[in-house]
């Protein structure tokens, strides 16, 4: 017997049509005579490869890919939106699902109204709707927006009265598309401990983001897709890191770096011309090449993954005409063991005109101690490494 | 990069097979009861809440046939009504047309106009097309009045057996909401179709007998023809019963009651199947 939360996947399989093909009687007459006429061709795309995981109730699976990697089509399979075309899915309880921001919300309607129908699409009574009604509109923060029709809402409110909605009617199972991102940072932190506390009464949640940080914070469990494969299932810690390592390869593969000047060597060395280390010494040398002397102004940048630094450096600098080695030591460096990305960027020091690309120049391991890990339901930033010493007593 | 270790197609013993048992169809169908009134209710409300005429439409629509009908149809054609004042009898038959026009040209498009909703949450389809066949019922509900107030007008009372309404209702019901489930799974594969919908619907009011009798039609293809529009004898049913005091014609009303209920058994198993592939053509 099944439990209220439980996911069974069992080999799913799910296809769409590789081509565009609009839903008209026109064009399927046209498709028509082109098949009898032997020319046509019925391409299939497979979205969805062999899936199999199961989730025990109560438990959190953050499900990363890159965008068309079958996220979104197996979180619809699970909420019995779509149909697979093998294999065999089983949810159990009921099913709260927020694939997209206005979700079932119906413009011309109230935000009351629209509560209620949405209620209702979940299976909830009227009344068990109405128990549960002032706290969707306290954590929404709709006030009295919540009789005014919904296409005036902000796309930010109409996210609010979504996720609200979704989180507090109490689904088994809550299903969760990449909706944070529409609301502003403190809601978001909202969402998160609202999903914490969802967990905590027993709900089973799939979060799909592309948010690393909030992945790690609500998820305990990582699935990693990739065209429609899972290649990687465990803990979340150990699928992002495989995962951000396979982005960050991609992107420097594809990294083209022109510009009129060039950058002939990046090195980073730690303590010691050893390896980098936590709260070690850092020294990056760079050689520039430029066919003329020049004033420019360098920065420099570390990254955990291939987007936003975590610190940058700037310095401006005379570049004679030729090769010019330029070094930048750190005395402590304040990042946790892992895979870091050096940035290297060159501008014309007055104008600010670009000479050579921001772009990440290597990459370079840290070792030293692991960062401690924040409570569930907790975002954080960046790693930084800080030294500290406790008292207790 | 791209190499995939799984296999490129699924053997086809997996093959994913949605089983409908009937009498689990009719349990989900009742168990979304409460949905089909929230939704009725919310097609009401986003209508009236635009047309400050409100509920007189469900009026005007009907009235307004009845009207040119009596000006310039029964002018032309003569129609024999057994002695009935033209205007009760064009509409009488206006009012289970307007209910099946309504319904068709209404739910025949709820599927398309959902499907935010047919893409995200997961509930029995079906509900939207009963809701607009719900609706429809309520405007046919309201257009009664209209036909209280010509009853008054020209001093008629309806006979007693009118006790036979209930039956006719039924059968109304039922072909009505096989046509609206058909149009409306297929208008989400062919939506051009939608735009065909007016005309055809057009075209179908006057190949009912609204504006005239049943007795236009030869008597030779008259089973055949209410096989085919099971309204032509729910019209004449109500006619025969509500105005003229006689009891149904069973040589036509037998035949259309077991097509409608055909019409309605396949209409829901055709919708049912194409429901499945609603969300990845939405």
């Amino acid at each position: 017997m099944s439990r209220r939360g439980e996911i069974v996947a069992d080999r799913v399989w799910k296809r769409f049509r590789a081509d565009r093909r609009r839903m008209l009687l026109r064009d399927e007459l046209q498709r028509l005579g082109a098949r009898l006429r032997r020319r046509g061709t019925t391409g299939w795309r497979w979205a969805l490869r062999d899936i199999t995981f199961g989730a025990e109730p109560g438990s959190s699976i953050g499900l990363i890919g890159a965008n068309g990697s079958g996220k979104t089509t197996l979180l619809k399979i699970l909420s019995q939106v779509m149909y697979p075309y093998a294999g065999r899915v089983e949810v159990d309880g009921r099913v709260g699902a927020l694939i997209e921001v206005r979700q079932g919300i119906h413009p011309d309607l109230t935000g009351r109204e629209n509560v209620y129908i949405t209620g209702s699409l979940l299976g909830l009574r009227r009344k068990e709707v109405a128990q549960r009604f002032d706290e969707i509109v306290e954590f929404a923060e709709l006030e009295d927006a919540i009789d005014r029709q919904v296409k005036f809402y902000s796309s930010g409110m109409q996210m609010r009265l979504g996720f609200a909605v979704a989180a507090f009617l109490e689904p088994d199972v809550l299903l969760v598309d990449e909706a944070l991102a529409v609301g502003d940072a403190a809601f978001q932190q909202k969402c998160l401990e609202r999903m914490r506390a969802v967990l905590a009464s027993g709900t089973t949640l799939v979060f799909v983001s592309h948010d690393f940080a909030a992945v790690e914070a609500t998820c305990s469990r990582g699935i990693w897709l990739r065209q429609g494969v899972i290649e990687g299932d465990g803990p979340v810690r150990e699928v992002l890191s495989s995962y951000r390592r396979s982005i960050e390869e991609a992107a420097e593969a594809a990294f083209h770096v022109g510009g009129v000047i060039r950058l002939v060597k990046a090195e980073v060395v730690g303590p010691r011309d050893g390896p980098a280390a936590t709260d070690g010494s850092l020294d990056v040398r760079l050689v520039v090449e430029s066919h003329e002397a020049r004033s420019a102004r360098v920065f420099l940048g570390v990254s955990e993954g291939p987007a936003t630094p975590i610190f940058v450096l700037r310095r401006d600098v005379q570049l004679g005409s030729g090769q010019t080695e330029v070094r930048c030591s750190m005395a402590s460096l304040p990042l946790p063991r892992g895979r870091y990305y050096l940035w290297v960027g060159v501008f014309d020091a007055p104008s600010g005109g670009e000479l050579l690309d921001w772009h990440p120049a290597t990459r370079f391991d840290v070792t030293g101690p692991d960062l401690d890990q924040v409570p569930l339901g907790i975002a954080r930033l960046a790693p930084v490494h800080v030294r500290a010493s406790w008292e207790v007593g | 990069m791209t190499e995939v270790t799984a296999p490129l197609a699924p053997p086809p013993e997996l093959r994913f097979r949605r089983r409908i048992g009937s009498l689990g169809a009719v349990r989900a169908v009742w168990r979304s009861r409460e949905l089909v009134r929230t939704l009725a209710e919310r097609e009401l409300r986003a209508r009236y809440k635009q047309a400050l005429l409100g509920l007189a439409w469900a009026l005007i629509t009907p009235l307004a046939l009845m009207v040119v009908f009596s000006l310039f149809f029964n002018r032309v054609a003569r129609v024999d009504t057994g002695g009935v004042p033209y205007p009760l009898f064009s509409y009488l038959g206006l009012l289970p047309w307007t209910f099946f026009s309504t319904s068709v040209s209404q739910g025949g498009q709820s599927l398309i106009q959902n499907i935010p909703l047919l893409n995200k949450v997961a509930f029995p389809r079906e509900v939207f097309p009963m809701a607009s066949v719900a609706v429809a019922g309520l405007d046919s509900a309201v257009a009664l009045v209209a036909l209280g107030g010509l009853f008054v007008v020209y001093a008629f009372i309806p006979q007693p057996t009118s006790a036979w309404v209930p039956l006719l209702l039924l059968v109304q019901v039922a072909f009505t909401l096989g046509v609206t489930l058909i149009v409306s799974a297929v208008v989400v594969y062919l939506r051009d179709l939608r735009h065909a919908l007016p005309v055809l619907l057009q075209i179908a009011l006057f190949a009912t007998p609204v504006a005239y009798g049943i007795d236009f039609i030869p008597g030779s293809i008259r089973t055949l023809y209410v096989v085919l529009n099971p309204l032509a004898a729910v019209i004449d049913g109500y006619r025969r019963t509500v105005l003229l005091g006689l009891g149904p014609d069973w040589n036509l009303l037998v035949p259309a009651t077991i097509s409608a209920f055909a019409v309605l058994v396949l209409g829901y198993l055709l919708f049912k199947r194409m429901e499945a592939g609603f969300a990845d053509v939405a």
